[in-house]
């Protein structure tokens, strides 16, 4: 039996690691051994990927973009989760507020995520770049950092910058559509308070990352058996429900162009760790 | 004096399963620490939060039974807290520890007794509790008593 292949994944939450647990075993079943490895953040998974020291990286669409920087190019999205594709952002406003058109987001605050959270963060800021509102200049930004490094996988940011809005803190707030599909569900939003300012454009999300010197023999054995999961198989689908999908996928990387596109926002929130600068406030920095 | 003690013996009952035998009781013990909502076996960590629990409900009814004071109804709730549960699955880049950093007890009590008659009970007990002892030395341990008439 070959040696088992190494796969990479952030953990934030001591219970996702059950979601591993049950991935391993059903590997391991398919005779393709596995061998979990938790990292604290994806700064870390990366540099490990990019040495070698894992075969498989489950990389958030950032790591995504530091891994294939860091390699060069040299390396392949393996597999996704259909959820993963096609994820949309969207920044809310009350409907009692002022806000009604992106116009009126000017002289306004947002409330973000984490400065390193895509769906948050990032892309909503480069989507209001892209319809000429500059961060800072046009708009303020209030940022929420709660566990800078997990980029975003943790929703207390989030979730944070919501309460802002809510609060009365911010004008408007950033979220993942699942998040305000989600929070609708479960009573934290009251859909007929707030309203959908604009909506970005689709991004994907996370996928399976192998530098490109991975044997393809193994890339195809690991995606047969992942391929092999059924949501109308109760065995597998508890663990798919955990991970929040129906299928996976072949992994694309054409979804990560608006986030790359945010890269100079990047830059620009990474430079105001140390100092607040006049466009980002971390609430996490004033407690 | 000489030393007191107890013996245990502890077998692999099947994997992830331990079978712990002592006098002419047993009971089983699933892993060290589980995150499994779902997991079928008692972790080992709940085995002993639930025992410092335990120690505190049927510590103070005995006691109550000794004082001659009269316990309706009591129960606990125990919550635990690790220091770092990340380092147990042994995370990339965590620090800290696996072990014990604060348990909180609250007793609650129905009693028809005078209020300062079991509240002097409770501070006896916490006095005499081998567990509450033994764990009051080593990490953050709040016990607290609601008495109920």
């Amino acid at each position: 039996m070959d040696r088992p292949i190494l796969v990479g994944a952030v953990l934030y939450d001591p219970k996702v690691s059950v979601i591993w647990d049950i991935i391993r075993d059903f590997f391991e079943e398919h005779r393709c051994p596995i061998d979990a490895v938790f990292y604290t953040n994806y700064e870390l998974m990366v540099r490990a990927l990019v040495h070698g020291h894992i075969d498989i990286a489950w990389n958030s669409p950032l790591a995504w973009l530091d891994a294939e920087r860091q390699l060069g190019g040299a390396c392949r999205a393996i597999a996704m989760r259909d959820t993963d594709r096609d994820r949309v952002s969207h920044i809310i406003t009350k409907t009692s507020g002022g806000v009604a058109t992106l116009a009126d987001l000017r002289g306004k605050t947002l409330a973000v995520g984490a400065k390193d959270s895509p769906q948050a963060t990032l892309i909503p800021l480069r989507w209001l770049q892209r319809h000429g509102l500059e961060p800072g200049r046009d708009f303020q930004v209030r940022r929420f950092d709660v566990l800078i490094g997990k980029h975003g996988d943790h929703v207390g940011g989030e979730l944070q910058a919501w309460q802002c809005l809510a609060q009365g803190g911010a004008d408007a707030s950033a979220l993942l559509d699942l998040n305000w599909e989600r929070w609708i569900r479960d009573g934290t939003i009251d859909p007929h308070a707030y309203r959908i300012l604009t909506t970005t454009a689709p991004f994907d999300h996370c996928c399976f990352t192998v530098r490109a010197d991975f044997p393809h023999d193994r890339e195809h054995q690991f995606v047969q058996v992942l391929f092999a999961m059924r949501y109308d198989d109760p065995k597998h689908r508890e663990m798919m429900d955990m991970e929040g999908l129906k299928a996976w996928v072949p992994g694309r990387t054409t979804g990560y162009a608006l986030l790359r596109e945010a890269d100079p926002i990047r830059g620009m929130l990474e430079g105001s760790t140390d100092n607040h600068s006049a466009t980002t406030t971390s609430d996490a920095q004033r407690r | 004096m000489e030393s007191y003690s107890w013996r245990l013996r502890v077998c692999c009952a099947e994997p992830g399963q331990a079978n712990v035998f002592t006098r002419q009781h047993q009971f089983r013990v699933g892993a060290p620490v589980s995150f499994d909502e779902a997991d079928k076996a008692i972790s080992a960590l709940e085995y002993v939060l639930g025992a410092i629990g335990a120690d505190l409900v049927n510590g103070l009814q005995a006691l109550a039974r000794k004082r001659r004071l009269t316990i309706e109804q009591i129960e606990a709730v125990v919550e635990g807290e690790l220091n770092n549960a990340l380092t147990y699955l042994g995370v990339v880049g965590e620090t800290g520890h696996p072990g014990l950093e604060k348990v909180r007890i609250r007793v609650s009590l129905a009693s028809p007794e005078a209020e300062a008659a079991i509240q002097h009970l409770w501070q006896e007990m916490l006095v005499i509790s081998p567990l509450v002892r033994t764990f009051q030395a080593a990490i953050q341990l709040e016990c607290s008593l609601q008495v109920v008439a």
